[in-house]
């Protein structure tokens, strides 16, 4: 088992490797650029200053010098061949060293430590409630398969599984935020933050955090529902809860004692998925709820064309993702000892 | 049945897909809806069906567009056929104009003078779900949007199909390095966030229709590849594989004759999904701006109106209660079509 979850962790680095030159070959791809971006920032600001100073730069289109040109290029790496300047790049990642962001000229890596507890936050209370919510559910459904409670609710949570979470986010803003006003239309918190108390400050953040968290969860709410009651209802017609039956075991007991037990261990296997979920839907819902997080960093500097942080996003991205499926592996062969990984 | 050779087993899935009313049902509907909204220009356009002008009849739905002298006006643009309609009432002549029940086109602008768009739902002025932030009819942007949303997510599907049934039993059927190497590629590919890497795409390429699909394919085949590999791997044991390679048959004849048909009903349970994934990621990427160009018509687009101004409430209740019945819809067909092929029959305890 150990043996195997090494190899696991080993396999990350040629994976990681492969995401790195591909996000590499992506961004070098790309025109309009950090160079391009300077260009056209400091014909924008010499514009503004051609009526005070019109005769000092004679230049016309291009405002910066040949030098300045290769000092930009130099900084970004672009003036050495394709492989060594990945290799530059490559172990600035390492060292945590993403790079300048061109919007902020603050470091990525700080850019986007600042956001991620949001993003932590988010994804932790999102996965804390899809558990508490959906096991209970499940487990009401599978035992009252066919009945009334049962036919409501799986039309409720299917169509929260066909829409997609930002379009959830859309009708919960719009009839609780805009017409109820019940809760804040965006943000994280509110502007006098800092002047309220310990308990007002967890009250205000859960205030906000109602709404996001309802269009978080709608997705994953289904399919975990579903998930707990197919697998409960599939232990229950096995033979060994058959046996208990006869043995003159009470239903409640089976249920709980031994089918239980059995169907969980699906539910597991989504455990490291919520990694991923709330890094990569998150843009469309934090845009949304105007939250200040991972993904709106990460849409805000495509928006702005901040290369150094798309890139610097895009590596922790999938690196996150990596390790959430291995988490979804021990989580399984915690949870199921019979679980034997190898091969 | 004599065209339609069904074998036995197939007509006892179609009856039990009837069997589950609501797909049954909601495949109806999307089915038909699709199908009409190949036709939508006869529903919904600004050009009138029939026009019966000086005792001839002309049909300008298709076709060239008609100048406005033709028809008696003053101009040589493309006659405005409201406007036709209501000069043949006011003059009472012989002549008229039948026009399509919604007589907006999803592009053009109709302004009120003294009014900014957007403007309120009114029957009147046959606007039934009233007009966006340019002043553009609703139901014309949400029919021609649907229409866009859905062959694209057909076309994307078709081509993921084909790309992931290709790969995906390939992988399985020669196992070895191919498959190794694919697998590596397939978890690189899936691990990075596929939204994010389109978006940077669609920033630097400003995407059509098609070029929009390619790039979408390139980051979606991975799903029925691996579903594909597996139940490739599963099937190549099959004694029936091994019997038809002992005749003497090649791989490709193994793989299309004997493998895919035995696999298919994998690729028909995962259609409806892909169907529904195909629209959310257009909506999604029109929805952040990084779509199709405007003033393409596009659910997106909509919804960002919509939320962009909740003070005109018929925009983005009209958007997301269509979302919502096309989405619910199309899952629950994929619902019915895995509940055809896999019945689950379940013990209940007293």
């Amino acid at each position: 088992m150990t043996a195997y979850f090494i190899r696991r962790f080993l396999l990350i680095i040629p994976t990681f490797l492969g995401i790195t030159i591909l996000v590499f070959t992506v961004t070098r791809m790309v025109p309009g650029g950090p160079i391009e971006r300077m260009l056209t920032e400091a014909q924008m600001a010499s514009g503004d200053q051609v009526s005070f100073q019109s005769n000092n730069q004679g230049i016309a289109g291009s405002t910066l010098s040949e030098s300045q040109l290769n000092q930009l290029k130099e900084y970004y790496g672009f003036d050495k061949p394709v492989l060594e300047s990945y290799g530059i790049w490559l172990k600035n990642i390492l060292l945590l060293d993403l790079g300048y962001s061109t919007r902020y000229g603050e470091p990525v890596w700080e850019s986007i430590k600042q956001r991620l507890p949001i993003s932590i936050y988010y994804g932790f209370m999102t996965m804390l409630l899809t558990y508490v919510v959906c096991i209970p559910l499940g487990i009401l459904k599978a035992i009252k398969h066919k009945t009334p409670i049962d036919n409501i609710s799986s039309i409720l949570v299917f169509i929260g599984y066909a829409i997609p979470g930002y379009v959830a986010g859309i009708i919960v803003i719009t009839i609780f935020a805009f017409y109820l006003e019940w809760f804040p239309l965006s943000g994280f918190t509110s502007n006098n933050f800092d002047e309220l108390t310990f308990f007002g400050k967890i009250g205000d953040i859960i205030h906000h955090s109602v709404l996001p968290l309802i269009a978080y969860m709608s997705g994953g709410f289904a399919v975990m529902t579903f998930l707990m009651k197919n697998s409960l209802m599939d232990n229950l017609a096995a033979d060994y809860v058959r046996t208990a039956m006869a043995k003159g075991l009470e239903f409640k007991t089976a249920v709980v004692k031994h089918a239980f037990r059995n169907s969980i261990i699906p539910i597991a296997t989504n455990f490291g998925e919520n990694i991923t979920i709330f890094l990569a839907g998150s843009f469309l819902i934090e845009k949304i709820f105007n939250i200040d997080g991972f993904g709106l960093l990460g849409y805000e500097s495509l928006v702005e064309r901040d290369y150094p942080v798309v890139m610097g996003i895009l590596v922790i991205g999938s690196l996150l993702s990596l390790i959430g499926n291995i988490l979804s592996d021990i989580t399984v062969a915690l949870v199921d000892p019979r679980v034997r990984f190898g091969g | 049945m004599a065209i339609l050779n069904l074998s036995p087993l197939t007509i006892k899935t179609l009856k039990r897909f009837r069997s589950v009313k609501r797909g049954y049902w909601s495949a109806i509907i999307i089915i038909s809806l699709i199908l009409l909204s190949l036709v939508a220009e006869v529903f919904v356009n600004s050009r009138a069906l029939i026009v019966s002008y000086e005792g001839e009849w002309h049909f300008p739905t298709y076709g060239a567009i008609i100048p406005g002298e033709e028809f008696g006006l003053g101009y040589q643009y493309e006659t405005n056929y409201r406007d036709l309609k209501q000069k043949f009432k006011e003059e009472g002549s012989d002549d008229w104009v039948l026009l399509p029940p919604v007589p907006y086109n999803a592009f053009e602008t109709d302004l009120e003078a003294g009014n900014y768009p957007p403007a309120a739902p009114s029957f009147t002025k046959q606007h039934y779900l009233g007009t966006d932030t340019v002043g553009r009819d609703v139901v014309a942007r949400l029919v021609y949007g649907f229409r866009i949303a859905i062959f694209f997510s057909l076309f994307l599907l078709i081509c993921n199909y084909v790309v992931g049934t290709a790969i995906g039993c390939l992988m399985g059927y020669w196992g070895g390095i191919f498959d190794l190497l694919f697998q590596r590629l397939i978890e690189i590919w899936s691990n990075i966030p596929f939204l994010y890497v389109i978006m940077i795409i669609a920033s630097i390429i400003v995407p059509n229709f098609w070029s929009l699909v390619i790039v979408m394919l390139m980051f979606s085949w991975m799903g029925m590849t691996w579903y594909m590999r597996t139940a490739t791997y599963k099937e190549k044991e099959r004694e029936y594989v091994m019997a038809s390679r002992a005749l003497g048959a090649g791989t490709a004849r193994i793989i299309f004759h004997h493998i895919i048909p035995n696999t298919v009903s994998i690729i028909i349970t995962f259609i409806p999904f892909s169907v529904a994934g195909g629209i959310t990621a257009l909506t999604s990427l029109d929805f952040l701006g990084f779509g199709l160009p405007p003033p393409t018509p596009s659910w997106g687009e909509l919804l960002r109106q919509g939320i962009d101004n909740l003070q005109s409430p018929w925009i983005v209740s009209s958007i997301v209660t269509s979302m919502i019945l096309v989405l619910t819809m199309v899952t629950f067909i994929g619902e019915a079509i895995r509940e055809a092929y896999d019945p689950k029959k379940h013990t209940i305890y007293e």
